[in-house]
């Protein structure tokens, strides 16, 4: 029997620049609507991910900082009991699940999560025809009235387990869904490898080794909402300490 | 195992029913109860991977494509390849769409009405090549033929030089922004040919003037492949940042301390810098000697003494940081970075590039890097060797702002009569005050635009024809940038046309105009198609038997060089003469202070116009992935804003959405919208540029204001470059307000905005 999967991330904050590729790459492979220029006066603009920019200090001993933001796929969700379709569920693979074809778009799930990682389509999407080509057809193009959030790219982790385990038998390790193009897009894109996927149950994992780093904390740690996504502090000689 | 309802029921009275359902529900159960299986669960087809590269601005990335169905589907920076390393910028991902852009030229198309009204017939090929060829031979002498392309390198831009010599006319490239002033540095500082890199990855101390290096300077994704490295990566110590820029660029906001300062004064903090370094003798003698021949160290010292911190403080305009007093930030600064020898990187570009006093400010910077002995050593700058291959060493240079005034002048004077324009749209980056736009709309020229896209240069076009993306196209590269070894990028076609396009490579155009104007008679002009030039010179690399590509046949050779998209050797570091070191007092001689432009007196700022980090020059302004990545300091998006400083901002009673005149030194305006931004210096303001197309192409049109329309003729001295950095302008309120479109506010983030589990800091 293939081996249980737990998938988790680790965000290295001190290696972000900020440059929104992880946004831009997430938004291609996960048919994420083109965020117009309405959608964002209206509030309404999606991404999966997002690079969080928060200022300290003022002018001229600022500072900004970025963090990467985007679900936490938490083992203690607390959009998951909320949900009175059970669209949002835990698989057994540690990943918070959005079943689309479920969701009824009450949005207590995003009204839950204190991380607001959740968006809801208040419209149908829209493309030109020329754009469908690029649409990834592995993904679920939403629609009005459902919710709809980052999966990890479940997409392609199925795709690897096909692959890797059911086709081949062989065990899904961290090189292979490297050289498998497995990761999530976030991750590929990011040019400073401030984005570690990994399973968190194989203690051999780079996102293991990387999570037990003496700069490690969890968002809203305190909440108990126990995330699957770890992040390395900020480092800076010059900062007060916290 | 069957689940009865009875077991269940059964099981549901255990006082363990948890940990037992695990077992007995999988997940797969829950999914069969419901009719939920998505496209996530499903397999879909089968796709296949294809290495090409993305040769857009000065930096190319190697990319692997995700095609299915003959469609491209995902970009992926290719793993392989030296530049990137599997990573790309978002510039590289929105290629997809324009690839799949509604508004993609699909035919030839020749001029019917008024230049400039839109009137055009679709025409085919054939009659297409008709009228170039005929436009070309009716000209009376070779020289009255102009062709203007984006910057070229490899194959391609041998293919335009050979054309040109032997035509007898004249190729210039276009770049909004140019980098001409970092190029002669390099040359006169140097003695290279080719551009440096920047060993950012083995870098202890990295100090930037001006560059925003992280974001659009020259090489963004190769640097930033090398800053992650540079901040943790393993085996090596935590590097030290800082940026000295007069703007709070993304790389700004990156380093770990960013050093504020009057615009165009970067040069005189490095003297200052070097004033310390000498005075204080932080680095061995002998260095000191090699950069002060023919003088004795007391005359150096003299010269040196006005850059003296305390003394030249006043003039900087570096404000106290974290109550340091200015002379004790730059004396820091300077041990700092000489304490960490060859290690010490100092680099220069963008805004302090581009003072009038551009030339003088790079020199003194990269001076700095002989002073620490990095020059050329691991953890400094790197040099790049030349291309391995003759044929391959070509590239075109940027026509600065002096030039292209006297191509204008050319033009007026009948002394250019055909244009030949490829992927370059002056009409949006050159400054309204050459007047090209006047030169290009004469009745007296003839226009040829090679482009996917109407654009506004291609609108005012006699013969419009469609080209190639560069996903459906051949090509090569040689990056400007290099890894610091020899690379050559290869790019095949992943995907072809989907109709009714009917493009063609510009390549093929003109080998065959070659061919039937009789002056295809030497490599490469003797070949019949652009593939044909790639393999031959595929083939000398072959035959070079060295780098990543070993294989016995060229056959082999050539698929693996398809595949692995390039051929590089990682041993063939050597290049040519090494750099001797410049005499520090003959810097000093030439110091000079920029000369700013532009109106003076109540609500006038310094303007410091820079590239956004998606749409760059404006050449990425059709793409809405483009336009909708946030900015990443003030997210804002598909528009132009004002950054200014918010505490200046509200004593103006400026409110963010404020429309604002923006007058110029030219006496021209724009309107903005005003964004408070915390971190811009008092006395400047500043504006992206890539906004303000007038052309009819969708998701670009009437959006925003493009700021070279009113920054007036500033030239950086010595070279002709556009100084863009070296204006001022005057804010005026418009009475007008509408929100901003941005990001920022559409989620609370409070999960990293104010909380103390998200902004924990630790001690390096």
């Amino acid at each position: 029997m293939a081996k249980q999967h737990k998938w988790g991330m680790v965000v290295d904050i001190d290696r972000c620049i900020g440059c929104q590729a992880c946004v831009i790459a997430c938004q291609s492979e996960n048919n994420v609507p083109i965020n117009e220029e309405v959608d964002f006066l209206s509030r309404r603009a999606k991404q999966w991910i997002r690079i969080d920019r928060f200022w300290e200090g003022e002018y001229p001993n600022v500072k900004a900082r970025f963090i990467p933001v985007f679900c936490q796929h938490c083992d203690n969700a607390p959009c998951e009991p909320v949900c009175p379709t059970y669209a949002t569920y835990h698989n057994d693979q540690g990943l918070n699940v959005q079943v689309y074809n479920r969701c009824v778009g009450t949005r207590y799930c995003a009204n839950n999560c204190p991380y607001q990682v959740r968006f809801f389509n208040f419209f149908n999407p829209s493309w030109p025809e020329s754009l469908w080509n690029q649409l990834n057809p592995d993904v679920t193009v939403r629609s009005r009235g459902i919710m709809e959030k980052c999966t990890f790219c479940v997409q392609r982790i199925r795709r690897a387990e096909r692959l890797i385990e059911g086709q081949k038998g062989e065990e899904l390790t961290d090189q292979k869904i490297k050289d498998g193009n497995f990761m999530p897009a976030c991750v590929n894109a990011c040019p400073t490898d401030t984005l570690v996927f990994g399973d968190l149950n194989d203690e051999t994992s780079e996102v293991v080794r990387k999570s037990k780093s003496d700069r490690s904390y969890r968002l809203f740690a305190e909440l108990g909402t126990e995330p699957s996504v770890f992040y390395l502090k900020k480092v800076d000689p010059a900062a007060k300490s916290h | 195992m069957q689940v009865s309802r009875r077991n269940f029921l059964q099981l549901a009275g255990l006082s363990t029913l948890g940990a037992v359902a695990c077992n007995f529900f999988p997940e797969r159960e829950f999914i069969a109860q419901s009719p939920s299986e998505m496209p996530e669960d499903l397999v879909t087809g089968i796709d296949n991977w294809y290495a090409t590269l993305s040769p857009t601005g000065t930096e190319s990335e190697g990319l692997v494509i995700r095609i299915m169905e003959g469609r491209a589907k995902k970009v992926r920076g290719n793993p392989l390849y030296p530049i990137n390393q599997g990573s790309h910028s978002v510039r590289a991902e929105a290629s997809l769409q324009a690839l799949y852009h509604p508004d993609r030229i699909s035919n030839p198309m020749v001029r019917t009405g008024n230049r400039g009204d839109g009137q055009y017939r679709p025409i085919d090929w054939n009659q297409s090549f008709d009228i170039l060829r005929s436009q070309l031979q009716n000209l009376s002498d070779g020289t009255k033929l102009l062709s203007i392309t984006n910057p070229l390198t490899g194959s391609l831009a041998h293919i335009i030089k050979t054309f040109s010599e032997e035509f007898g006319s004249r190729h210039t490239s276009f770049q909004p922004l140019e980098e001409t002033v970092f190029n002669s540095t390099v040359k006169n500082l140097f003695g290279q040919d080719t551009l440096p890199t920047f060993d950012l990855k083995n870098c202890a101390f990295l100090l930037s003037f001006g560059s925003d290096f992280l974001s659009t300077w020259l090489s963004p994704v190769q640097f930033a492949k090398g800053f992650g490295e540079f901040r943790q990566g393993t085996n090596r110590t935590r590097g030290t940042f800082v940026q000295v820029d007069s703007r709070f660029s993304m790389t700004a906001a990156n380093a770990d301390q960013w050093i504020p300062l009057k615009p165009g004064m970067e040069g005189k903090l490095a003297l200052s810098m070097a004033q310390v370094i000498v005075s204080e003798e932080l680095v061995p003698q002998t260095t000191i000697e090699s950069m002060n021949t023919g003088n004795t160290f007391a005359e150096l010292q003299n010269a040196l003494a006005p850059f003296a911190p305390e003394t030249i403080v006043s003039e900087l305009g570096i404000p106290a940081l974290n109550h340091d007093k200015p002379e004790d930030v730059i004396r820091k600064l300077a041990r700092d970075f000489a304490s960490h020898g060859s290690k010490s990187i100092a680099l220069g570009g963008g805004s302090s590039a581009a003072h009038t006093n551009g030339l003088f400010n790079l020199t003194a910077i990269y001076a700095l890097n002989f002073l620490v002995g990095s020059v050329g050593q691991k953890g400094g700058i790197r040099f790049n060797p030349k291309a391995p291959v003759e044929t391959l060493t070509h590239t075109s240079a940027s026509a600065t702002t002096t030039e292209w005034i006297k191509i204008k002048q050319a033009i007026d004077n009948g002394d250019i009569s055909l244009l030949l324009i490829r992927n370059a749209n002056p009409l949006h980056g050159l400054l309204n005050d050459i007047g090209i736009g006047d030169s290009l709309r004469r009745d007296d020229i003839y226009i040829v635009a090679f482009s996917t896209f109407w654009d506004e240069t291609t609108e005012i076009a006699d013969l419009v024809l469609p080209e190639k993306q560069f996903l459906e196209d051949w090509g090569d590269d040689v990056p400007k940038i290099g890894p610091g070894f020899q690379l050559i990028g290869m790019q095949q076609p992943v995907v072809k046309p989907i109709e009714p396009l009917n493009p063609m490579a510009f390549s093929d155009v003109m080998l065959r105009m070659a061919n039937e104007l009789g002056i295809a008679s030497s490599f490469p002009l003797n070949k019949t198609t652009f593939l044909e030039v790639l393999k031959d010179n595929a083939a000398s690399l072959h035959q070079l038997g060295r780098g990543s590509i070993t294989e016995p046949s060229f056959d082999k050779f050539w698929n693996k060089y398809l595949q692995q998209g390039g051929w590089w050797d990682e041993q063939s570091t050597s290049i040519d003469g090494q750099p001797t070191p410049p005499m520090l007092i003959e810097i000093v001689s030439k110091h000079t202070s920029p000369s700013i432009i532009g109106p003076k007196g109540s609500n006038t700022f310094n303007l410091l116009p820079f590239q956004s980090l998606a749409l760059t020059d404006g050449t990425g302004a059709h793409l809405p992935w483009l336009q909708s990545t946030p900015d990443p300091i003030t997210s804002v998006v598909w528009s132009t804003w004002v950054e200014i400083n918010t505490k200046v901002a509200e004593e103006m009673g400026l409110k963010e959405g404020d429309f604002v005149t923006i007058e110029g030194s030219n006496g021209n305006s724009i309107e903005a919208r005003i964004y408070h931004h915390p971190a811009v210096p008092p006395n400047t303001v500043s504006i992206p540029i890539g906004q303000g197309h007038t052309s009819s192409i969708k998701y670009s049109k009437d959006r925003g204001a493009n700021p070279l329309e009113i920054i007036g003729l500033p030239i950086v001295d010595h070279i002709g470059s556009l100084a863009w950095a070296s204006t001022r302008i005057k804010l005026t309120p418009t009475g007008k307000s509408s929100p901003v479109p941005k990001f920022e506010g559409i989620v609370l983030a409070e999960a990293t905005s104010e909380h103390e589990a998200v902004i924990k800091i630790t001690r390096g």
